[in-house]
């Protein structure tokens, strides 16, 4: 790109200081006959002015709290976020901003994943972790404790040995096997793939739970105890499977692996879906449904997608 | 291994074959995020397609690839912010006076192109000026606010004009 001329730069300048005087209420008589004098004396001065123009109006037609809130943020860049993150988040409904805020105590905590990142982890007891989209545990081996601090995490422990989760409501033992805790909410989730586990809410009576069960823990109270969901477990593996299953229970599963807003009209949330979908790369995912599916992927931006249905074309 | 007898070849695919996963670690160090690393990578290496340095000449080309990932990762940083700003504000208002999807796009976008025209003016002009375009305060009232007299107020609409009429040219 050419750098503009000197003559265009001045033009620009004479035309940006004549709307700043008009602007301040306090052009005479005289200056306004000036200002016109000035635009009817080149071609290139009315189209700078027209430009200016152009520009006020841009910024007249935006709704102005809006805007104002937008452009005028405390600090453009990474700082801004950070703050944003601890201050704002608890005001946010959560379908706006999924996943797209990491608050401090998941940057400091051991271990934490980015969305849309999983991670394994072998601690030196030969207790095996992994680490779901969007979580952070914190790991105190010598007292045989996690903290899971956000999102998910799977716990695979050797025989004879047992590792306790600590989650706001309560605690998880998990003994020889494998148990996966989500935290959702106001709750916790507890699946048990293998051997067994118990369920501490800070108040109330444990709840121990056998393979092939699922439990919510939350500090009043554990239960109840219902079979595994698979839809819920596949991450392990990478991926989410369905059979049978309404789109919604997919989407919203979907989306904890996207950084960005997705969202899909609501009636969609009832078509059925069957399938294995591999959360790699959850855009192509998004394709493969639009593919099967009466729906469209409306991607205004990699982080801002909406599912519409298709309308018939016949 | 490198021949010191042969000097690099750089094509843009020996290039992206050789750096690429360098960068994206390097990104993806700044970023916490493996999605966002992979896609600023790319687009540092269309940069440095579309660019006018002919490929053979860079000598140094990690410290080139660097200078121009910085530079997209610090606009992507400021419309990250932006984009984060714009869904906290929507997030405040009552759900009868959100805009469609459609409308929330378009401002969106608009947003972030003028978001772009005023980036490079210093606090207080932008300030100013936004107050002045957007809330309709008179210059007097921007004065108060800003602690300085009216000409100030004046001197910096016009300077945030100027800015803006350039970045357009």
């Amino acid at each position: 790109m050419a750098a503009p001329s000197t003559e265009a730069r001045e033009v620009v300048r004479a035309a940006a200081r004549w709307l700043a005087l008009l602007e301040s209420g306090k052009a005479s008589e005289l200056d306004l006959q000036r200002l016109a004098q000035w635009r009817a004396s080149s071609s290139l001065h009315e189209n700078a002015w027209q430009k200016a123009q152009l520009l006020r109006q841009r910024f007249a037609q935006l709704p102005g709290e809006l805007a104002m809130a937008t452009l005028d943020r405390p600090d453009a860049g990474r700082r801004a976020l950070l703050k944003q993150a601890l201050g704002v988040a608890a005001l946010v409904p959560a379908a706006w901003l999924l996943g797209r805020q990491m608050p401090l105590e998941a940057w400091t905590a051991d271990v934490h994943t980015a969305v849309g990142e999983r991670r394994r982890l072998l601690l030196s007891d030969g207790t095996a972790l992994q680490l779901n989209t969007d979580s952070a545990v914190d790991i105190d081996l010598p007292a045989r404790r996690l903290t899971l601090v956000r999102g998910e995490v799977a716990v695979t422990v050797p025989a004879g040995v047992s590792m306790a989760v600590q989650v706001p409501f309560g605690q998880v033992a998990v003994s020889a096997g494998e148990a996966c805790v989500r935290l959702i909410d106001q709750a916790c989730r507890v699946s048990v793939l293998s051997g067994t586990a118990t369920l501490q809410p800070l108040r109330g009576a444990a709840l121990a739970l056998q393979a092939g069960q699922q439990a919510s823990l939350q500090a009043g109270g554990a239960g109840p105890v219902t079979a595994l969901d698979d839809l819920l477990l596949g991450w392990r593996d990478g991926v989410l499977r369905l059979d049978d299953r309404p789109l919604g229970d997919l989407l919203r599963e979907l989306r904890r692996y996207r950084a960005g807003v997705l969202r899909w009209e609501p009636a969609l949330e009832t078509l059925r879906v069957t399938g294995t979908f591999r959360l790699d790369d959850t855009d192509r995912v998004l394709t493969l449904l639009a593919a099967s599916l009466p729906l469209e992927v409306h991607a205004r931006t990699r982080y801002w997608v909406t599912l519409a249905a298709r309308e018939n074309r016949a | 291994m490198i021949d010191a007898a042969t000097p690099p070849q750089h094509s843009l695919p020996a290039l992206y074959r050789e750096h690429r996963s360098w960068l994206e670690a390097w990104l993806r160090r700044r970023l916490g995020n493996a999605w966002d690393a992979a896609d600023l990578s790319q687009d540092t290496f269309l940069k440095v397609l579309a660019s006018a340095q002919p490929l053979a000449e860079i000598r140094e080309p990690r410290a080139y690839l660097l200078t121009v990932g910085k530079r997209l990762l610090s606009n992507f940083h400021q419309r990250r912010s932006l984009e984060q700003a714009y869904l906290n504000a929507l997030a405040q208002l009552p759900e009868q006076s959100l805009p469609s999807a459609e409308q929330r796009w378009i401002l969106l976008e608009t947003l972030q192109a003028l978001d772009e025209l005023l980036d490079g003016l210093k606090a207080p002009v932008r300030k100013a000026f936004l107050w002045s375009q957007l809330e309709g305060l008179g210059y007097c009232a921007i004065a108060e606010r800003l602690g300085v007299s009216e000409r100030t107020v004046k001197r910096y609409m016009a300077q945030a004009y100027e800015h803006c009429l350039l970045a357009q040219l």
